[in-house]
């Protein structure tokens, strides 16, 4: 991976009174993917809209490219993708695409390979407007690439789409990591950040709470789930030393425990018949649930 | 580069004209209509040395290139926020003040057709009667006037939803309309109309324009509107600051 296309460091900012940022710091390296994530109301909006020069800084360090990414000629080299943005109704596919490159300061020509690249090509003359939900976001990452980007900020990029449109979307973007541009993805999805970033950052409370790959992060709660079919009833489930949190999935029970060994031995001896036992190591969700949440895991617990 | 963005603005903002024809509808057929309806009524009656139906043209031709320059950017600005495609425009390599200068810019032709359209009119009607010269100068005026009302437009449309800038934006300017006398004479109204016309940048456009059909002093009234600009600059900034995207 080549060196940071966004640095940020020490970011602080304040709406008021509320503090949405408190001290950030973070990377993103040329050809590599980060993925954003947190609960509603951790800062990640905020740290998005300050990368792409969408707010003015307050106090901390943002360089996009090297640059202040408040100025517009700094932004030459950002492709954004929005979360559900409209398209003027009188403007059609193929105008958008040039205007995009022409507004990065690239040919008109750049527009016609990475139309061909999103099937967008038949869809040329077609108002944006009109798009279906998948083509939209086709059209909006066409908009995208087509600035040459060497910073990618995705908000959500594959709400909407369906399994192949995503894993086309994923490559699509693996190659142009390839070629050097950084991506930058907040998302809800977070199995799907797991599978193609090459690092997560957590924030919560404006804070970065964890950052790592996120196997890395996997292994830093160190939570399991006990599923099992139990005549034990909820409560005393519940009860049970050890256990987490618990959650009814059909007959089965889940809980969610970090001494899955006694709490076994503790089930077999409450219902010596318990049945399809299975024992699950948490996943990327579990784990920024357990680092976002701790004070609710305690009480829990 | 800029020159060649600001092109591809601009054809952006042409082709919302072209392509939306109803929007050209009211705002083009409906001034020119009501020009059309007055002249015919009024306009050979003798006003300030002019016939009436030049010197409407000072006054209908402000409103009509008020309605365009003030509606079509505000409006244009709060529908871009709606769908999130101003904070697109936001994010671009395009400095803002360049997307918003195409709007202006874009809503200036559409000006230009009102007037062209009623100075059309009037000479259909025989009521047009002054030079070619004047009429250039009357339509500069009008058009490099009209820039403090696109800015309070915009500054409407940081602010309101698209609806909600129509609304607001026509309750401003139907009064100011009436009270500036560019609908019926002033000299026919009630008194206190002409007391509240000086203060009224309406009203200065409308002279400043009426100035240069039937000469008259235009100082007074380029001070005012220099004036209104440097407000409704301080407004639209503060609005655009505020603007949620």
């Amino acid at each position: 991976m080549s060196g940071d296309v966004l640095r940020v460091r020490a970011l602080r900012h304040r709406y008021r009174d509320t503090v949405a940022l408190d001290g950030v710091d973070l990377d993103v390296a040329g050809g590599e993917c980060v993925a954003l994530l947190g609960p509603n109301g951790a800062g990640k909006t905020t740290l998005v809209n300050l990368a792409i020069g969408l707010l003015p800084r307050q106090d901390g360090e943002i360089r996009l490219a090297g640059r202040d990414p408040r100025i517009a000629a700094t932004r030459r080299r950002l492709g954004v993708v929005h979360q559900a943005l409209g398209f003027p109704s009188t403007l059609k596919v193929a105008e958008l695409v040039a205007g995009a490159a022409i507004r990065a300061g690239r040919p008109r020509s750049a527009a016609g390979p990475i139309m061909a690249e999103l099937d967008l090509t038949e869809l040329a003359g077609r108002r944006a407007a009109r798009l279906s939900g998948g083509q939209k976001q086709r059209l909006q990452l066409a908009m995208a690439l087509v600035t040459d980007p060497a910073l990618l900020v995705l908000d959500e990029p594959t709400a909407g789409l369906d399994t192949v449109a995503r894993r086309r979307f994923w490559r699509i973007l693996s190659e142009r990591r390839a070629r050097g541009a950084g991506v930058l993805v907040t998302t809800h999805l977070i199995e799907e950040s797991a599978a193609v970033a090459d690092r997560v950052v957590v924030l919560d409370h404006g804070r970065v709470v964890a950052a790592g790959r996120p196997d890395e992060l996997i292994a830093q709660l160190p939570d399991r789930t006990v599923i099992v079919r139990t005549v034990v009833g909820h409560d005393r489930l519940a009860a049970l030393p050890g256990v987490v949190s618990t959650s009814v999935d059909g007959e089965l029970v889940r809980l969610r425990t970090r001494t899955p060994e006694a709490l076994l031995r503790v089930l077999l001896a409450e219902d010596p018949d318990l049945a399809d036992l299975r024992v699950e190591t948490a996943g990327l969700a579990e784990a920024v649930l357990g680092l976002t949440e701790p004070t609710e895991r305690v009480a829990a617990a | 580069m800029n020159r060649r963005v600001f092109a591809v603005e601009l054809l952006d903002e042409l082709r919302g004209i072209v392509r939306e024809p109803t929007a050209l509808l009211f705002s083009v057929l409906m001034p020119v209509g009501l020009f059309a309806m007055f002249v015919g009524i009024f306009g050979r009656d003798a006003s300030g040395g002019l016939s009436g139906g030049t010197s409407m043209l000072a006054t209908f031709g402000t409103y009509g290139v008020i309605v365009v320059t003030m509606m079509n950017p505000g409006i244009g600005v709060a529908q871009d926020r709606e769908r999130g495609w101003l904070r697109a425009k936001q994010v671009s390599a395009v400095p803002i003040t360049l997307t918003l200068a195409a709007k202006v810019v874009a809503a200036l032709t559409y000006a230009f057709g009102v007037l062209a359209a009623m100075a059309a009119t009037a000479a259909a009607l025989g009521v047009l009667d002054t030079s070619a010269g004047a009429l250039v100068r009357l339509g500069a005026v009008l058009l490099l006037g009209s820039f403090p009302f696109a800015l309070l437009g915009l500054a409407v449309g940081f602010q309101a939803r698209a609806g909600a800038s129509a609304a607001i934006l026509n309750a401003v300017l139907m009064p100011a309309a009436v009270l500036s006398g560019l609908w019926l004479p002033l000299a026919i109204l009630p008194a206190f109309f002409q007391q509240i016309a000086r203060f009224l940048p309406t009203y200065h456009l409308a002279e400043l324009a009426r100035a240069q059909l039937a000469g008259g002093e235009i100082l007074p009234h380029i001070s005012v509107l220099v004036a209104t600009t440097l407000v409704a600059a301080g407004l639209a900034a503060v609005a655009y600051r505020r603007a949620r995207t």
